[in-house]
């Protein structure tokens, strides 16, 4: 008795484990049925959520069955998140997608082709080279909807106190350099008691540690690894370029430390790299604000452009409408409404005057001076299939990096020797 | 709990506050009298035995006061000075963590969430516990054996497969995984072993009084067994509350929509869209989270914590 | 029908729910997962392939971080059950003297048992703050200048320790408590007519008495520290470097952040063999020490 218990309940488990064999549920689409497209996005500004829904209410228009849902998921945990939900039941239809990880979602098959439903809409508009990361050969998996230098946001009420000269007014006198950079950041800080610069979103030592070294590495004349998958992040120029920085947390103390909470939106850091997205954070800032090109370096200016792209999940349940619905959302029309934060990459767009008007915070001469000049000169951050391996398992190596007595080369050649393995595979 | 009744304190212990430390406006009266009862070894052996818990009881307390008082303050207040009190109670924090995101959504997706955990393994494991205790059939002992190699085994062993699972199942993304999940894995089996340990004690003559009355097996579990068992019932009460109140992990892996969330992802989610968290909305969130299960469990202290020694001294 | 083919026929129903759930989420999941552990699994493609042993391969010779990882949950477990233990069994002690106060203390000491591990890190990240946090601005009074606790790696992983032994040190005292409290009083007055002390009382009255307690109390905290992630994943994600990757936030970073899946149930294999030896281990000293039980 007790051995076919045992029995039946092995069988049983057998039974189980194979089921979970299967992945997915199979289903059926009927075209008539009204249909909800789950669309991820990782703002979550109400200006921005308005202005998509503002989007997404004129798709209905068009298309009475179809609705849009704009769903944020933190910027941290973006790509996980949607991966998971991908692999899961509840499958999103289309959504953001930021530069880094283009590659992988590409190449894992996650993005499907929107080429046909694109060239509805002008094709020849865009901006060749601002489509390079979107295309394989002659299938196109996305259309980026913000081409967004990096820049430099500071707060001119700080500078004014500290007696230095603004890093507008370097620029225009071209002695904006990492250099410079650096003197007014201790100048500040010794100043007026506030950090001169904060990293990215208070970020650049952990997830967006990319942020802060490849633009000051470019403009060294190195970048993170080559097109041929080299890692260069130990190069001389590189180590050059990330002690300048690491003097500039550890040794002057201006800039807001690894683990410090200080912000520059609300006034504790004269100067961080943003982008004009970030402008809405602004609004309620207690102190005057501008923006600058990011400082030049012995290689000249490194201009860095954050793109994002828009993508239908191949995955989704409704793929024909999402690719329809991101081919609409990249339209002339739309592009250039997403402009008063997202800059566009369509010549027809970027070459108006309503684009240099298209933030009312922002004067038409900063936008052109600081965003619009960059666009063309800009590259993306440097991609790799296999981004989110490297990002995360570096991180480690990184972490050595950011702490008070390290040796840069070193910690540089550590974050090599964790990288290099991965850019080959 | 027989020796819980205290022998009467000498009267230099009144001196000592519970909190311990000497207070600052010792005038030299008080301290003669003070130093007069350091004198009797007794008085000072029961001296240190306050200074020693209460001293251990800062980093136990202290989180607590700061979150509650935090929670009063402007962002840039909480990590001004160490302060216990803020400069202005804000009461507005309360209010904009709910503007921020659905967090009174979240937090009802927490209470019921656990109040159907809670009930459907209180059901189920003191059915499957009385049966292990009480009835016989044939591969018992191999099937309780079964469950009980697996008492300790944490859910994180599984997640992978049952997210896979539950993926098949169409159920990411709801809140059927965490219910399912808690009810009748290793929890649910810890719970039919606290069960099963209580229903062991029950008299045979019980039994065989209530069948002799014409109660069918159902009907004994219902009638007699379960009234005797409350010590069992409220020790797997609270433990499935807290299990499933504190899920974390699950949650994370298994839910991907906002007004899905639950408590602790709600928590973790008081970010702002690049990821920098918003101090005092969280810290005004995790405060009304906390304090109302500190309430309850203050209230009924005594119950709460002799059931899961209860339920410990049965495991 | 006679009473034991009702009887057997209830049992089977009774135990029905609770034992097909297990079967479906517990038992056929475990099975999954050695099936898994053979698999490269992708969650991104969606693809698996059979590759034998590899995962296990790589895991203990091409892996080194799970070398760090186990390395680092052994250090987790070894400084967090001996203090968990000792701290909660010496409270236990003092709190069964039945003294005014009592009541209070164990309270407090108990409060954090009924926080959620997630709020209870979140609010302990805020005071561990570098520049800012609480405990550094008190050490400061002292002329101390506190560590950056979760941004250097032995202080994050002690950080981590001391919290979770804070969080859950409640629970075991009031299991002692109960288990002090239940030796039964006579044996403490004959040891006092023998002329015992207080150290001797302990020692052969007291312990002998709640041996098999700890023993339970032991394997629970033990398993218990084996499964941390919660606090891990709130208050240093693993790092820094990855001071702090313990084995199931490692599972968790290599199937839902890597999405590696067949590799994360390589690891979860490992937890599962870890757990199920510590349980057997519990068995058997549980049988051993029976005759102690009372």
């Amino acid at each position: 008795m007790v051995g076919r218990v045992l029995w039946i309940v092995g069988v049983l488990a057998c039974v189980v484990a194979v089921g979970l064999f299967g992945a997915g549920a199979q289903e059926v689409e009927d075209p008539d049925a009204p249909v909800d497209l789950r669309f991820t996005v990782w703002t979550g500004a109400d200006s921005h959520l308005q202005l998509l829904n503002s989007i997404a209410e004129d798709y209905s228009q068009e298309n009475p069955n179809v609705s849009v849902e704009f769903a944020t998921i933190p910027f941290a945990d973006y790509v996980t998140n949607v991966t998971v939900q991908l692999a899961g039941a509840d499958k999103p239809d289309a959504g953001w997608l930021v530069e880094t990880n283009a590659p992988e979602f590409i190449q894992a098959g996650v993005a499907r082709d929107v080429r046909s439903e694109a060239e509805r809409y002008d094709m020849d508009d865009w901006f060749e080279p601002a489509l390079e990361l979107w295309r394989d050969g002659d299938r196109l998996y996305g259309l980026p909807f913000s081409t967004s230098p990096f820049l430099i946001l500071y707060n001119v009420d700080l500078f004014e106190e500290a007696g230095v000269p603004t890093p507008r007014e370097l620029s225009a006198r071209g002695e904006w350099t990492w250099e410079r950079f650096a003197e007014v950041s201790q100048a500040i800080r010794e100043e007026t008691g506030v950090y001169g610069f904060q990293t990215m979103d208070g970020q650049g030592f952990d997830i967006r540690v990319w942020h802060t070294l490849i633009p000051i590495m470019r403009s060294y004349g190195t970048d993170v690894w080559d097109e041929d998958n080299n890692v260069t992040l130990n190069t001389p120029e590189a180590v050059q370029a990330v002690q300048l920085f690491h003097d500039m947390v550890f040794q002057d103390e201006s800039v807001v430390p690894p683990g410090d909470r200080s912000d520059f939106y609300v006034g504790d850091a004269a100067m961080t790299v943003g982008q004009i997205s970030r402008v809405p954070q602004l609004e309620e800032a207690d102190f005057e604000w501008s923006m600058a090109v990011m400082p030049e370096g012995p290689a000249g200016r490194g201009d860095v452009i954050g793109q994002a792209g828009v993508v239908a999940y191949s995955a989704g349940e409704h793929g024909d409408i999402a690719a329809d619905f991101v081919g609409f959302m990249t339209n002339k029309e739309n592009v250039a409404r997403l402009a008063e934060f997202f800059p566009p990459a369509r010549k027809s767009v970027l070459e108006s005057e309503e684009f240099l008007a298209a933030n009312p915070d922002i004067p038409a001469e900063l936008m052109r001076e600081v965003v619009a000049d960059s666009i063309q000169v800009g590259r993306v951050l440097t991609p790799h299939v296999n981004f989110s391996e490297i990002d995360l398992e570096s991180r480690g190596a990184f972490d050595e990096l950011w702490r008070r007595d390290a040796d840069v080369q070193a910690a540089l050649d550590r974050v090599a020797e964790v990288i290099e393995p991965l850019l080959r595979q | 709990m027989r020796r819980e009744i205290g022998r009467k304190p000498a009267d230099g212990a009144k001196l000592v506050s519970p909190k311990g430390s000497g207070s600052p406006s010792v005038t030299p009266g008080r301290l003669r009298v003070f130093l007069r009862a350091l004198v009797s070894s007794r008085v000072r052996g029961r001296l240190v035995w306050y200074l020693v818990l209460a001293v251990i009881a800062i980093p136990f307390f202290l989180p607590f006061w700061w979150m509650v008082t935090s929670s009063f303050k402007t962002a840039t207040e909480v990590f001004a000075d160490p302060s216990f009190f803020p400069s202005a109670w804000r009461w507005g924090n309360f209010i904009d963590a709910f503007r921020y995101q659905p967090f009174a959504r979240h937090y009802f997706n927490s209470v019921y969430i656990a109040v159907i955990v809670t009930v459907a393994t209180v059901l189920i494991s003191s059915l499957s516990g009385y049966a292990y205790a009480r009835l016989r059939f044939a591969g018992r002992s191999l099937l309780f054996v079964l469950i009980l190699s697996s008492l300790m085994m944490p859910s994180e062993v599984t997640i992978i497969p049952n997210f896979f699972l539950m993926s098949f199942l169409g159920l990411t993304n709801t809140h059927w995984p965490l219910i399912l999940l808690a009810v009748l894995g290793a929890h649910g089996a810890l719970s039919t072993f606290i069960m099963r340990q209580h229903f062991l004690m029950i008299p045979g003559e019980l039994e065989d009084a209530a069948r002799i009355d014409g109660l069918g097996n159902f009907g004994i579990f219902l009638r007699i067994a379960m009234p005797i068992a409350g010590a069992a019932i409220s020790a797997v009460t609270i433990l499935t509350f807290l299990h499933s109140w504190n899920l974390f992990l699950e949650p994370l892996v298994f839910l991907n929509e906002l007004r899905l969330f639950t408590l602790p992802l709600s928590l973790n989610n008081f970010r702002d869209a690049y990821g920098v968290p918003l101090w005092h909305l969280q810290l005004a969130a995790t405060t009304m989270s906390v304090v109302p299960i500190l309430v309850v469990y203050i209230m009924a202290q005594q119950k709460i914590s002799s059931a899961l020694a209860f339920s410990g001294l049965k495991g | 029908m006679t009473q034991a083919r009702r009887n057997s026929i209830s049992g089977y129903l009774f135990i029905a729910p609770q034992f097909v759930g297990f079967l479906v989420f517990v038992l056929g999941p475990i099975v999954a997962v050695f099936v898994f552990s053979l698999q490269s699994r992708s969650l991104l493609t969606g693809e698996s392939t059979f590759i034998g042993l590899q995962n296990f391969r790589r895991m203990f010779f091409e892996d080194g971080l799970f070398l760090v990882t186990m390395r680092n949950t052994l250090v987790f477990a070894g400084g967090l059950v001996p203090a968990n233990m000792a701290l909660a069994l010496g409270l236990a002690l003092a709190l069964s003297r039945g003294r005014r106060g009592v009541g209070f203390f164990r309270t407090v000491y108990f409060a954090p048992v009924v926080t959620s591990a997630v709020a209870w890190a979140i609010v302990w990240r805020f005071l561990l703050e570098a520049d800012r946090g609480l405990v550094n601005q008190y050490l400061s009074v002292f002329s101390i200048t506190g560590p950056n606790w979760l941004r250097e790696p032995g202080w994050a992983m002690l950080s981590v320790i001391v919290n979770r032994v804070l969080k859950n040190l409640g629970m075991n005292m009031v299991i002692f408590l109960a288990a002090v409290i239940n030796v039964p009083g006579e044996y403490y007055e004959a040891a006092t007519l023998e002329g015992a002390n207080a150290v001797q009382r302990f020692r052969h009255v007291t312990f002998p008495h709640i041996m098999p307690t700890t023993m339970m109390v032991l394997v629970i905290t033990l398993v218990g520290s084996f499964k941390v992630f919660d606090t891990i994943m709130l208050m240093t994600q693993g790092g820094p470097g990855h001071a702090t990757t313990v084995l199931v936030y490692y599972i968790y970073f290599q199937g839902f952040r890597v999405f590696r899946t067949g590799y994360a149930s390589a690891l979860s294999v490992v937890l599962f063999v870890v757990v199920f030896a510590l349980t057997l281990a519990q068995w058997s000293a549980r049988k051993r020490l029976s005759h102690y039980e009372t």
